[in-house]
């Protein structure tokens, strides 16, 4: 047959349009994917306490979070090469600053009084006044911000590049080795691993009754009775609200002084009601953090005790009282890494 | 093959459609998952908004004491408004634009709402605080009032106070709130008892935690309100139809392509299977042509071998009839050779003559028999040429009918004319084959005294000799054969010939370019009628030229 061959390649052309055709019917078929709907945090449960205890367990990556602790203390992140995280976050003091105000070599001192980072992620919002949404916002803002880092993703990675160590981590824990978006990338995980589980009153929350002596119990019965846990309360024991520094007396009065920073949120939002307005802050850890409030102005857990009952309840505590809520906040000093703090 | 070609073309476009549509479905296909994941996350939007309003009252009514749940409900929000912006490809750019300015509200009324939130619960904490509070510290200065002299007025104002300040927590309404403000009226007017009785700091404290619930009450509850009346449900909502809308319109989008497509696909099929079907067609006929090639090549060859059996069958004949044909002579020649040799000197001279005459009219007729197969041999090798010179064609015609008269002894009258110019430019040998044998036939094949008719017309261009006899004719049947050599008419059995007269005429007259047609009634007579070129020398170089 002379047209053997054109037939045959016919042939061959059919059997592609069959496949085409079962492609196409088997194209409508539905595809039935598993959603990851982890993201979304479902809301806790209703508790009767106004505390919660904090999780034992958060997910983070361990192998970017060892990068990014490594970079918390690395000077290379600043512009100039001379300014790691823990010189305002020290790692011996709770991830604060020990002194009132952030003294650093090359950096005006700091306005405000440098926090914990522990248990950041549980925060609503960062910042004296509230003005990071999120740690990412907040980095972004201070690897910039010529007052503190003065440096740029870019200009951090160019130095980071030059450390051989840096560019072999790198290159093992991220795809696509050392690059800017990675180095955000771990620190941020290593932020978000900084929590402070397994307080002796996490224990005792988790029925624990053993966990706490007395005096930290009927502590804790001050701190609702007296109005503490109107603001501190959540997991974070504050941090989820904003609320004026001196309700029932005027806190800046008595101090003597003013300081812009003492503008709190009204710096951020430039409305009238939000001056002297502050994020209340997380009492985890406070044991370790002072001196306390924005300005450092209370160097013990004793004075600040007595600052927040006297301005923000109108009261003044007897001795006895104060020393349980000083014992209450005491046992509120968690665990990193299954180390007590 | 031009239909093919077009079928082929055809075939190739819808292919190539078929596929690039596949491609385009492929990318602007409705992904099932993305599709369930956006549309859960936009009914999350309403779930969430009414979870928050919900807790927002909770908290307001302290039922609820920490805001983690306010909180956590806002941040909800924030993040699905963010994984909305990523609206599903394959809704199309101009839904994907619709979605995202609709989402751009939604977000600018979430902010407000957190705004709102945030507010709610800086002046919630200190409210709650305070109604908390209030009551406990107020009664415990009552008991210390009432167990103090000249405490009962201050216990009573407390008392009053706090009996104004439940009402305005139960509505406050301006009476109410007024009631409250005499209330703190009548119990400042009462510090300097107070401070008689050292409670003056207490006092103030009642009196400040008042102004905190008269102040702050009104103003939780306006926010609430303000909370609730955010249209964010109704936000989430339209996206939600916005989106369904889109959806549909994906879907019929999605729907109308797979229509084509399978259209096309069947198209190609279709298209591939006539293109198939074309083929094998054109196949099988290509065969048959070839087998009727086969067939008639098949038929040529038996053709061929029966010509060649025909031409066999000739030579034996030729062979047979040349023998024959000499033998008559040569038999002639032999025995009045032999007679001659033994009776010639007793024979008298007329006897003698008598058979000389014998042995030269044998002997002629034998060399005339030669002169037909040397003519015809000639013709047939192709060597048979005319010499065309001048001659005169009335002449010619005359001494040939002259010489004819005179070898028949005059047994037959040959009525001869002659029209036109005599001047002729002709073969005479030739031409007095193709005369000689037509008149000679004529004569042999006519009943003595019987007329032959000779008429020959000159005309400018041609010469026309007619010979007509009144014969025995030619079954009609032998027509067609007339002029094979060797042929002779079934009625010409009685008549001696060597059958090769009318095929030196034919022979000789192809190589003049002439022509002779003969029509002839059995027992009635036979008429040849032979055109030929006037001018042979012409038509010679002419059909040389051409």
């Amino acid at each position: 047959m002379p047209s053997n061959g054109p037939v045959t390649s016919s042939r061959a052309l059919l059997a592609i349009l069959l496949v085409a055709l079962t492609i196409v019917t088997l194209w409508g078929c539905e595809r039935h994917e598993k959603f990851d709907d982890s993201e979304i945090v479902e809301s806790s449960s209703l508790g009767d306490q106004p505390i919660e205890p904090l999780p034992l367990t958060v997910d983070f990556d361990p192998a970017r979070a060892a990068l990014g602790e490594a970079l918390f203390a690395e000077p290379r992140l600043s512009g100039d090469s001379k300014v790691a995280c823990t010189d305002c976050h020290h790692e011996g003091h709770g991830l604060a600053d020990d002194k009132p105000h952030s003294s650093v070599t090359g950096r005006p001192d700091s306005a405000v009084n440098s926090p914990t980072m522990y248990n950041v992620r549980f925060l609503y919002k960062l910042s004296w006044g509230g003005k990071y949404e999120s740690l990412e916002t907040h980095i972004d803002a201070l690897m910039v911000n010529p007052k503190v880092m003065a440096s740029s993703w870019e200009t951090a990675t160019k130095h980071l590049a030059e450390v051989a160590d840096y560019r072999r981590k790198f290159a093992s824990v991220f795809a696509d080795g050392l690059t800017p978006s990675n180095v955000r990338l771990a620190i941020l995980d290593y932020e978000r691993s900084l929590v402070t589980p397994n307080s002796p009153f996490d224990q005792y929350l988790r029925g624990n009754a053993q966990a706490v002596s007395p005096e930290v119990k009927r502590g804790y019965a001050m701190f609702k009775s007296y109005g503490c846990s109107s603001c501190h309360q959540g997991v974070a024991i504050g941090g989820n609200l904003f609320e004026r520094f001196g309700v029932l007396r005027d806190f800046f009065a008595d101090r003597g002084h003013f300081d812009n920073a003492d503008l709190g949120r009204f710096n951020v939002t430039q409305r009238d009601q939000d001056r002297f307005v502050f994020r209340v802050p997380s009492l985890r850890n406070v044991a370790l953090t002072a001196p306390y409030f924005h300005d450092g102005s209370a160097a013990t857990l004793e004075e600040a005790v007595t600052d927040m009952a006297n301005y923000q309840l109108g009261r003044d505590l007897p001795e006895r009282d104060r020393s349980a809520l000083v014992a209450f906040l005491r046992s509120l000093t968690g665990e990193y890494r299954g180390q007590a703090l | 093959m031009n239909v093919s070609r077009i079928l082929r073309a055809s075939l190739a476009l819808v292919l190539a459609a078929f596929l690039g549509l596949l491609a385009y479905s492929t990318v602007e296909s409705i992904d099932s998952a993305e599709e369930q994941a956006y549309g859960r996350d936009l009914r999350r939007v309403q779930a969430v908004t009414s979870e928050l309003n919900e807790r927002v009252l909770k908290s307001r009514s302290a039922l609820m004491i920490q805001y983690d749940p306010l909180v956590h409900a806002l941040h909800d929000l924030q993040r699905l408004h963010e994984r909305l912006k990523h609206v599903p490809d394959f809704l199309g750019e101009d839904a994907a634009f619709d979605m995202q300015d609709q989402l751009k509200k939604s977000e600018a009324q979430l902010r407000e709402k957190d705004e709102l939130v945030e507010s709610f619960k800086t002046h919630n904490s200190v409210l709650q605080n305070s109604l908390h509070f209030f009551p406990i510290l107020a009664n415990s200065v009552i008991d210390r009032a009432r167990v103090a002299p000249h405490g009962a007025t201050v216990a009573s104002r407390i008392q009053a106070l706090i009996a104004a300040i439940m009402l305005f927590d139960t509505s406050a309404d301006a009476e109410s709130s007024a009631r409250v403000q005499a209330a703190q009226l009548d119990l400042s007017a009462e510090k300097q008892a107070a401070h008689a009785l050292e409670l003056d700091h207490e006092l103030e404290l009642i009196l400040a935690h008042s102004r905190i619930i008269l102040e702050r009450k009104p103003i939780a509850d306006r926010i609430v309100q303000q909370i609730l009346a955010v249209p964010l449900p109704r936000m989430a909502r339209a996206l939600e139809e916005a989106y369904s809308r889109h959806y549909r319109s994906a879907t019929a989008r999605a729907l109308l392509v797979r229509q084509i497509l399978f259209a096309l696909a069947f198209g190609t099929v279709v298209l591939g299977l006539t293109d198939v079907i074309l083929r094998m067609r054109r196949s099988a006929q290509a065969l048959q042509v070839a087998t009727g090639e086969l067939r008639e090549a098949n038929a040529a060859l038996a053709r061929e071998r029966e010509k060649e059996r025909q031409l066999g069958e000739l030579k034996t004949r030729f062979v047979s009839m040349t023998s024959h044909e000499f033998r008559t002579p040569l038999s002639v020649i032999v025995s009045s050779t032999e007679l001659l040799e033994n009776y010639s000197e007793r024979w008298e001279a007329e006897r003698r003559m008598d058979h000389l005459e014998r042995i030269r009219s044998a002997a002629r007729s034998m060399d005339r028999m030669l002169d037909d197969i040397l003519i015809i041999g000639r013709a047939e090798a192709g060597v048979l040429r005319p010499s065309p010179a001048q001659m005169n064609l009335e002449e010619f015609c005359r001494h040939l009918v002259e010489s004819l008269e005179h070898s028949s002894a005059r047994s037959h009258c040959i009525r001869y004319s002659f029209s036109g110019d005599p001047e002729v430019t002709l073969d005479e040998r030739l031409l007095s084959e193709v005369v000689g044998n037509l008149l000679s036939n004529a004569l042999k094949y006519s009943p003595p005294g019987s007329q032959v008719h000779f008429d020959v017309v000159a005309n400018d261009e041609q010469c026309r000799f007619e010979v007509k006899d009144e014969g025995i004719g030619i079954p009609e049947a032998d027509i067609p054969r007339l002029f094979q050599s060797f042929f002779r008419a079934s009625n010409a059995d009685q008549i001696k010939g060597s059958g090769l007269g009318l095929a030196v005429v034919k022979k000789a007259l192809d190589v003049q370019n002439g022509t002779i047609e003969v029509q002839s009634s059995l027992g009635a007579g036979t008429q040849f009628v032979v055109r030929v070129p006037r001018d042979l020398s012409v038509s010679r170089s002419s059909s040389a030229e051409l």
